[in-house]
């Protein structure tokens, strides 16, 4: 058993950053991660941490400076959010299509406008096609965790791609939990040191990183990306079953089933509301309602097979989604599960809900009533029309 | 086959070349009585064509773009540019 | 060994054929940069004449004999940045070299290059400025000369070419205070060499080199006068050579009789419309510049 400590999700992203040994960090201030690189910058101070620390102008920077270390042959770490997240995305789409590993902490907060700076998954769901590899944290050990799981599945030779961990700003970042911190040695032992295969810039082996390419070629990139992250679906459920192993806490994988064994309808999930969500579906089971609930833990790649698994055999579901998809009167997370489904050629009932934007609470309340609305759902088939959770209530 | 998952070739297996000779209209020729070996054209040539076998100054065929740069620094006026003689 | 032989005996690490114009300074350029770099650099080249030239590769092959990478247009310096940063963890010595035009520098990379230079990151980053963004088609950017006829400032019945000034690159590098801020011109090679030799034996911080690069093609000039006009540059005072060290401003090359500005520009198609009170204009602001570096370095030489 580790040191038991009281720590945020900021300082929890921070130190697995720590205990997977990065050698360089880019800081750059943004609410409501910058207590990510402040709890590194003072590790690094105290000697505690024999990384360097560059402190840039800008996330733009910060993402092309750890962008020129790993391709040098660094294991690096970074975090922002939202319109870091935007200022980035140059070097951001770069980092995956170079095929560069790296694990990036997303404090999640809503994309401006309106002006504002508390949680919501908006800043990721917007990038979620740059080819990153996305993990959602319920729980700030969760966080830590998925910080080393994300640089072992990052480096894996098959998969070779940055990893995001995503955590909703204020609820999680600034949130104190007990946290077990695992043993410097044990992590190390998990985690073989970097050592890159495809590339280092290096004048010993003089070599053009990324030459002008024609679309051919290019589409032989895109194709081995592809196939990239098909690959990692399998390496991160290996990665946790390994974690488990190694430090007795798993998260299931891609996605975690609770009470979903006899369950008739289902909540599906996304990031700190499951922990509320579990209240909730142990309070309706007391009442004799049979629901389950549906975590997803891996937003990219989609984890298509897990969803249709549990998903297929039910009467309704319900997707709450802390986001919108503009082009769909939905949020993200439930048009990627209809896809997912549609494949199945069923017709489940299904209700898409949004709500928790801009930091706004989703209450056990709220999913209560989500999940009487699921009960009515499963007597039909039925497309429901977006459910809204408001501060009133469901509407 | 080499292996082709990565963005990044290796150096060593190939440095693109262009055929940068056929772009000439002139080519420059030294006028050998009147060059002295100065070398200033070799400083200036943007294509590095210019070399310096022993004490002589010689200029290379292989890539010249025929820009005419060596020939207005000479400071005596030894080098000449010749048509190649292609058709309008 | 004077600077001619030592030039003729350096190893091209450039492709001996790229797709620069005939005439190109920034190819002159980038050949001698690199020969005094040597073998053990690692260049970072954002996207300009001379990516689009060939320099950073194409398909799957190399453009130089050394590590390249096409940095983002706006990230030069914070890449490389990157770079030397994780050189300098595996105790590798290798230099890390910028070569970027004046629009990746001056404007959308300013930012990312003011940051390094603030930082003092241990770096050489040099600067061909030929005056706008000529790999896209002459464009103009914020180094581009008032006046100059570009294709988004055209010449048109209402408004004639860049209504706004050249920015002084080199100075407000210098006013970071970094290790080593130089002006070079591909005239004057003897100076040119001396000052990449100075940058890369300096042991430590920011190396900013701010080159004159003539640019046949987007300023209509013909071909064989590139040396001449990067010559005429220079002596009419449009683009003194100096250097900034510790403070110091010390101009390395003083035209005791500065010819008019006139000289310049009448070799150049981008400047043929020019009325005569532009080109007095020009050269205001020409003396101005001027007097305001000998301001400077009169002062260094008292402190």
């Amino acid at each position: 058993m580790g040191k038991i400590i009281a720590a945020t999700g900021n300082t929890s992203a921070a130190l697995g950053a720590a205990l997977s040994g990065v050698q360089v960090v880019s800081a750059y201030p943004i609410t409501p991660q910058s207590s990510v690189v402040e709890y590194l910058a003072k590790m690094i101070a105290d000697g505690a941490l024999p990384a360097r620390m560059v402190q840039v102008e800008s996330e733009h920077s910060a993402m092309s400076v750890v962008q020129g270390a790993v391709a040098a042959g660094a294991r690096a770490f970074t975090a922002t959010s939202a319109q870091g997240l935007a200022l980035m995305y140059e070097p951001y789409f770069r980092m995956s299509t170079l095929r560069l590993p790296m694990v990036m902490a997303i404090a999640g907060r809503e994309m401006t406008s309106p002006e504002g700076v508390w949680g919501g998954q908006q800043d990721s769901i917007s990038v979620r096609d740059a080819g990153w590899i996305q993990y959602y944290a319920e729980n700030n050990q969760e966080i830590l965790d998925t910080v080393i799981q994300g640089y072992k599945v990052a480096e894996n030779n098959d998969v070779l791609l940055p990893v995001n961990v995503c955590y909703d700003g204020f609820f999680l970042s600034h949130l104190y939990e007990r946290i077990e911190l695992p043993e410097q040695s044990e992590v190390d032992a998990f985690i073989p040191k970097y050592n890159p295969v495809h590339y280092a810039f290096d004048p010993a082996k003089p070599m053009a990183l990324d030459p002008m390419t024609p679309g051919d070629i290019l589409m032989e990139y895109r194709e081995s990306h592809l196939q990239a992250m098909q690959n990692a679906l399998g390496i991160i459920e290996q990665t946790d079953k390994e974690f488990e192993k190694a430090f007795g806490r798993s998260y299931g994988g891609l996605v975690e089933e609770y009470r979903c064994e006899d369950a008739d309808i289902i909540l599906v999930t996304m990031g700190s509301m499951t922990g509320t969500a579990r209240e909730a579906i142990d309070a309706k089971r007391e009442e004799g309602i049979k629901a389950g609930l549906l975590k997803i833990r891996v937003m990219r790649p989609f984890p298509v097979e897990k969803v249709r698994n549990v998903l297929s055999e039910r009467k309704a579901f319900a997707v709450v989604d802390r986001n919108v998809c503009f082009g769909w009167n939905t949020g993200a997370l439930y048009m990627e599960v209809k896809a997912a489904l549609g494949g199945l050629g069923k017709r489940i009932s299904s209700i898409p809900v949004i709500g928790g934007l801009g930091g706004a609470d989703i209450t056990q309340e709220h999913f209560m009533q989500c999940i009487d609305l699921l009960e009515e759902a499963g007597k039909s088939q039925v497309e429901h029309k977006t459910v809204w959770l408001k501060k009133e209530g469901i509407v | 086959m080499r292996e082709r998952k990565y963005i990044t070739p290796v150096g060593d297996e190939g440095i693109y070349v262009l055929d940068t000779a056929s772009w000439r209209n002139f080519r420059p020729v030294i006028n050998k009585d009147k060059c002295t070996n100065c070398g200033i054209c070799s400083s200036y040539c943007p294509v590095n064509s210019i070399y310096k076998e022993g004490k002589e100054i010689g200029i290379s065929m292989k890539y010249c773009k025929g820009c005419g740069v060596c020939a207005n620094e000479c400071p005596k006026k030894a080098i000449d540019m010749i048509s190649e003689g292609g058709e309008i | 060994m004077n600077y001619i032989d030592k030039l003729l005996q350096s190893e091209d690490l450039v492709s001996p054929g790229i797709s620069a114009c005939q005439g190109c300074g920034a190819e002159l350029i980038l050949r001698t940069a690199l020969k005094i770099m040597g073998k053990d650099t690692a260049v970072v080249i954002p996207p300009g004449c001379m990516a689009g030239a060939g320099a950073v590769g194409w398909n799957f092959d190399n453009g130089l004999k050394v590590p390249v990478h096409i940095s983002l247009l706006d990230n030069t310096a914070a890449f490389m940045t990157g770079v030397k940063t994780m050189y300098e963890l595996s105790g590798k010595d290798t230099k890390v070299v910028g070569i970027a035009g004046d629009g990746a520098t001056s404007d959308c990379g300013f930012q990312s290059l003011s940051g390094a230079a603030e930082r003092g990151e241990d770096l050489i980053y040099i600067c061909y400025d030929n005056e706008g963004y000529m790999n896209t088609g002459f464009q103009r950017s914020g180094t581009t000369s008032k006046g100059s006829s570009t294709s988004t400032t055209p010449v048109g019945k209402v408004i004639k070419g860049k209504e706004q000034n050249k920015k002084d690159l080199p100075m407000i590098m210098a006013d970071h205070d970094i290790a080593y801020t130089a002006t070079l011109s591909p005239a004057y090679m003897q100076d040119f060499v001396r000052k990449l030799e100075k940058a890369v034996s300096m042991k430590g911080g920011f190396r900013y080199l701010h080159i004159y690069s003539p640019c046949p093609t987007g300023w209509g000039t013909a071909p064989e006068c590139s040396i001449d006009i990067a010559r005429k540059a220079v002596q009419t005072n449009f683009f003194p050579l100096y250097e900034v060290e510790n403070h110091k401003y010390t101009i390395n090359i003083e035209i005791k009789n500065p010819q008019p500005v006139s000289e310049l520009i009448k070799q150049m198609g981008k400047f043929r419309h020019l009325a005569e009170e532009d080109i007095q204009e020009m050269q205001k602001m020409v003396d101005k510049k001027y007097n305001k570096l000998k301001a400077l370095a009169a002062m260094s030489q008292d402190n």
